[in-house]
């Protein structure tokens, strides 16, 4: 296994061990634990650590492979989750983004897709880096967002509306610039910044939910208007998900474009 | 039932029955200048339409929530459906439709909302024509796009192939001069680099990193390797895309009210 790979099960417990000690703080403490946001702060120092290693052992920038992108998925969700608690004091939001996390971190220990060291030719582009890395942090903010709305969808009074629209904002600024630059990207590689392959269609569909979602969050709403808002936030994570890797399990993937990233 | 949902159900039909009858629209026939004609009067009629804001059905549709709600759900199907197919069919009628439903709101809402009490929105506007313009680029530029590929040998050579196999002779030949494929320690290919002769002139082609020939056209290489008679060949493609530009223009566009709407956030009251 490759040098930087073989600590990860350790950095992965400190990380876990960290995060759920300040997840645990938090959720006791009524008011905003400065303890919880510093473990927190910790871990992901610790997280942010080891992908420096990991990008300076392996001569290029951990962004290729469906384990690579877990792992700065795990990173920036412990950074949305710190950043949405220190925000909006939401108690218990650090729980689920550190249960999130570690779920991402249990699959990379269990499937290390990893022992590849080399930058194929497609990937060796400036657009390279900010594509996927824009995007993975637009997708930790919209995991924090939907976990807010299924939160808001059980118990419907705990306030967290504003919370959701701002992570939405956040989230869909990201994912529409990680969609743009990929488009930029592909034109260089491709010659058409969009061509309607199975990941930029899930792309698009993805995109267009979230679309819905900020429309909806201007509205006006009922009750009943409420609840299809929380839905729609969910229903387009679902869709995030089918873009992210699922695409990867649909017989459309098999002439893809994007298929490095298998 | 609402006239806009008997519409909606009315073009789904002739949707779904030109579908049937004739296959895929015919995007090549719209080739300039009969795109550009369309597009204008497009434009032309959407304008028309709108000034009849207050009174019109049609243009009261195209301004509602309604209409964006379903723009939106059109986009988003559209996505779903071409994402499940394996050739995905991009020139399907009910795509053609869809997307020129969607542009047709976009212009509504941006007539509409780019200015209210006399004061610019900027972010609203930077976002919707920004859009409008990398949508109506892709969409009303696709017929003027050509996609052509030539293998490429030390002999020039000028007969190309479209996606769809058929010949087509550039106006210019292409020679191949060297082609070098670079190997990592685990021996997979890092990188690919072709030296061909364009009209004269010597270019150094690599993957990501397109020759602009003019500025409408872009030569990218696409593969490489040894024959089986020992000499070096590189296939590379020729795109021609007029338009191009102004998607550029329009993504850049929706960069920057993307930056803006992550620094301002929500405005207002809900």
């Amino acid at each position: 296994m490759n040098g930087g790979w073989n600590i990860f099960p350790i950095v992965a417990a400190v990380v876990v061990m960290l995060s759920a000690v300040a997840a645990a703080i938090a959720l006791i403490r009524k008011e905003r634990s400065v303890v919880a946001m510093t473990l927190s702060a910790l871990s992901i120092v610790a997280m942010g650590g080891f992908i420096a290693l990991l990008w300076m052992t392996l001569e290029r920038p951990p962004l290729r492979t469906m384990g690579e992108t877990r792992l700065w998925y795990s990173f920036f969700l412990l950074i949305a989750g710190l950043f949405t608690y220190a925000r909006w004091r939401y108690r218990w939001i650090m729980l689920f983004s550190t249960l999130l996390a570690t779920v991402f971190m249990v699959i990379n220990i269990l499937r290390p897709e990893i022992h590849d060291q080399t930058l194929m030719p497609a990937l060796q582009s400036v657009w390279f880096v900010p594509h996927v890395a824009v995007y993975m942090f637009s997708y930790a903010l919209l995991g924090c967002a939907t976990l807010l709305a299924i939160a808001s969808l059980l118990r419907p009074n705990i306030g967290a509306d504003e919370g959701i629209e701002r992570l939405l904002y956040g989230g869909l600024a990201f994912l529409s610039i990680g969609m743009l630059t990929g488009a930029l990207w592909a034109k260089d590689a491709w010659g058409a910044y969009w061509s309607w392959d199975a990941k930029e269609a899930w792309a698009a569909a993805t995109w267009s939910l979230y679309l819905v979602a900020i429309h909806m969050a201007r509205s006006v709403m009922n009750v009943k208007s409420q609840r299809a808002y929380y839905i729609v936030i969910i229903v387009a994570f679902i869709a995030l998900q089918m873009c992210w890797y699922g695409v990867n399990y649909l017989p459309s993937a098999a002439d893809s474009i994007h298929a490095y990233n298998q | 039932m609402k006239t806009a949902d008997i519409t909606t159900i009315f073009i789904a039909l002739a949707v779904t029955l030109l579908q049937i009858a004739i296959g895929a629209f015919p995007v090549a026939m719209f080739a300039f200048p009969l795109n550009t004609l369309a597009m204008l009067l497009w434009v032309v009629a959407m304008l028309h339409i709108y000034r009849y804001r207050t009174t019109s059905a049609i243009a009261k549709f195209m301004l509602s929530r309604e209409a964006t709600w379903l723009s939106l759900l059109i986009m988003a199907a559209t996505g779903v459906v071409l994402g499940l197919q394996r050739n995905p069919m991009s020139d399907a009628w009910a795509v053609v439709i869809g997307l020129l439903f969607v542009q047709s709101h976009l212009m509504f809402v941006v007539l509409r909302g780019w200015r209210v009490n006399n004061r610019i929105r900027w972010r609203f506007a930077i976002l919707h024509i920004g859009l409008l313009l990398a949508l109506g680029a892709g969409f009303w530029g696709a017929p003027d796009r050509e996609q052509l590929r030539i293998a490429v040998e030390s002999h020039p050579s000028r007969e190309a192939y479209t996606i769809e196999g058929v010949e087509r002779r550039l106006p210019y030949d292409i020679a191949l001069k060297e082609f070098k494929t670079e190997m990592s320690e685990n021996n997979t290919p890092t990188n690919y680099t072709a030296r061909i002769v364009v009209e004269g002139e010597s270019v150094v082609l690599r993957v990501n990193h397109p020759y602009n020939r003019t500025w409408s056209e872009k030569i990218y290489l696409i593969n490489g390797g040894v024959a089986h008679n020992g000499s070096d060949y590189a296939i590379v493609e020729v795109v021609r895309e007029p338009w191009q530009w102004l998607s550029a223009v329009g993504i850049v566009m929706l960069i920057v009210g993307d930056v803006l709407l992550f620094l301002c956030g929500p405005k207002g009251r809900r």
